[in-house]
């Protein structure tokens, strides 16, 4: 890399990290000193800090917990409507019909359905968030892999069956590497819904290990910095949790005009 | 003549429109009986095997539909109104704040996306921060801000519970919308673009004038994104801090009352559900009126 490709790089970078240290400066001494925001609004960034670092251990144990829910929850969901697309696409007229009433279902605020996840698999099992993680995550990718599968070029399938490629043939080697894009783009909307249907599927009760279930008790016991922290630490997760689904997208799909796109 | 013929193509297309309305319809009936049938199949067989896994199925946990159907219809305590009434009370009250969010969201999130989309610095100072977000359980930090600003006092004033929870709404609504502005708005086709140069027209004119217009079938798949993400927002924000009168609070309510009455709970996540639906289909009605040239983005 040349001189002038890096200045052009960190002129390209320095607003990002101009807004970010700004951000920081508000947010410790700017809110609290001169917009009197009170510490139960947003407490000061050294404060938030010096506890996420104090009770790093448990938040993170309690991070851990609930990551490994919404992880299996991301992989239950996601492999479900994969499957069920691939199902659906095979069959069009079936396919055709489900579709509205799985982009319908998306409409549902699927997460309010916690307290009976809870109730079928009990309070303080695991299963409840990844189960409710599992359902968040399920209509995106049916919705998304259903459309990729669908939107493959007919004349890509003519030329298939020119060759007489059987239906498995044409799944294989065209409407599912076409379907890709789609894929990931909404997996990575799943990952965000999976630490949320974790999280806030704790908001409704849940074990004490849980992250939610902490975020929550902290709250009410007016602890706000360790509230923050452990926001802070679900965030962690999300963004790994996210930064591992588009890396793999870049592994997978780099040929795609839509992920190169991204990395200018 | 003319006029004999444009009634006969009418009543031809309201004929077309009537047979299509009554497939669609059908395949409704259709899907509802098939839902039906796969609860009731499924809590059959589970009961009548003793099968446990993945959970042991029973009136507590897998109500009869028709019996949430009926409980929609009983007094929600003795001598009170019909559950449904209440339900929907809470369900205006819910919807209340979900519109309130919305409506504040989408509006801060259009003028943040046209004013990053316009400003350079703006874009590369803001962008990753609107990207990130999108990465990290936003809806998370509900219990903070519903309590944190019921614990506000401006000159006396600490806002409504409800307009607590109509700002974690607006907050949610918030990002899909400035992305997809912002996306909208550089989706402006290029050559139009040159025309406009060509015409020697000002940037407010280039934006109005043909941005914001190509930015229209991306603004309304965000405030389909959107709408439900208000419903969401208006519900978890009301349950961590038990604001009562609406939805989130009756199913906090409800939840605590699951072993005695588990279809209490189950009518008030349908009639959630159909909150969330019905959000969802006034933005698709008003994209379908608004947006008439893309057909692509219907969906």
């Amino acid at each position: 890399m040349t001189a002038t490709a890096l200045s052009r790089r960190a002129q390209d970078w320095l607003p990002a990290a101009l807004v970010f240290a700004f951000g920081l400066v508000a947010w410790q001494w700017l809110l609290p000193d001169v917009v009197h925001v009170q510490r139960f609004l947003l407490p000061r960034f050294s404060a938030v800090m010096s506890t996420f670092w104090i009770e790093r251990s448990s938040l993170f144990a309690a991070g851990w917990f609930t990551f490994k829910e919404a992880l299996g929850g991301f992989v239950l969901g996601c492999s479900t409507a994969f499957i069920g697309a691939l199902v659906l696409a095979r069959w069009k007229p079936l396919g055709r019909a489900v579709l509205p009433y799985a982009i319908a279902a998306n409409a549902i605020p699927i997460i309010a359905f916690a307290p009976i996840t809870n109730a079928w698999f009990g309070l303080l099992s695991p299963w409840s968030k990844i189960v409710i993680s599992a359902v968040l995550c399920f209509f995106p990718v049916l919705v998304n892999t259903l459309r990729g599968l669908t939107s493959v070029r007919p004349e890509s399938l003519e030329l298939m069956r020119s060759y007489a490629a059987s239906e498995a043939q044409i799944f294989r080697r065209v409407r599912i590497p076409t379907s890709l894009p789609f894929v990931f783009t909404a997996l990575k909307v799943a990952c965000v819904l999976s630490m949320i249907g974790a999280v806030v599927g704790d908001y409704f009760g849940g074990s004490t290990t849980a992250l939610g279930v902490q975020i929550q008790s902290s709250v009410a016991l007016s602890r706000y910095e360790t509230a923050w922290a452990a926001i802070l630490v679900a965030s962690i997760l999300g963004i790994a949790l996210y930064g591992s689904v588009a890396l793999a997208e870049r592994l997978v799909v780099g040929w795609h005009p839509s992920t190169r796109e991204h990395r200018e | 003549m003319s006029t004999i013929a444009a009634t006969i193509a009418g009543r031809a297309k309201a004929a077309a429109a009537t047979r299509s309305a009554l497939s669609r319809g059908g395949v409704l009936a259709l899907v509802l009986a098939a839902l039906w049938g796969l609860w009731e199949g499924y809590r059959w067989l589970w009961i009548a095997t003793g099968w446990g896994w993945p959970f042991a199925v029973d009136d507590i946990t897998m109500p009869h539909l028709h019996a949430i159907v009926a409980q929609l219809f009983e007094p929600s305590r003795t001598g009170g109104p019909l559950l449904i009434s209440v339900l929907f009370h809470s369900a205006v009250f819910t919807a209340k704040e979900a519109v309130v969010g919305f409506a504040v969201g989408a509006s801060v999130g259009f003028l943040l996306g046209v004013a990053i989309s316009q400003f350079r610095v703006l874009q590369r100072g803001l962008m990753p921060y609107v990207v990130a977000s999108q990465t990290i359980p936003i809806l998370a930090i509900a219990p903070m801000v519903v309590v944190g600003l019921g614990n506000m006092q401006v000159a006396g004033w600490t806002p409504a519970p409800w307009l607590r929870v109509a700002v974690i709404a607006a907050y949610l609504t918030f990002f899909p919308v400035t992305v997809n502005t912002i996306r909208g708005l550089q989706s402006a086709d290029p050559r139009a673009l040159e025309l406009m140069h060509s015409y020697a027209a000002g940037r407010w004119a280039v934006l109005w004038k043909l941005r914001v217009p190509s930015a229209m079938p991306y603004l309304f798949s965000a405030f389909k994104v959107s709408a439900t993400a208000s419903v969401v927002g208006a519900i978890i924000g009301e349950a961590p801090s038990s604001i009562p009168d609406g939805l989130g609070g009756a199913i906090i309510n409800f939840n605590q009352y699951y072993a005695l009455a588990p279809e209490s709970l189950w009518a008030t996540n349908l009639v959630a559900a159909a909150l969330g639906i019905t959000f969802f289909l006034v933005a698709l009605g008003v994209e379908r009126v608004a947006v008439r040239r893309a057909p692509e983005h219907l969906a």
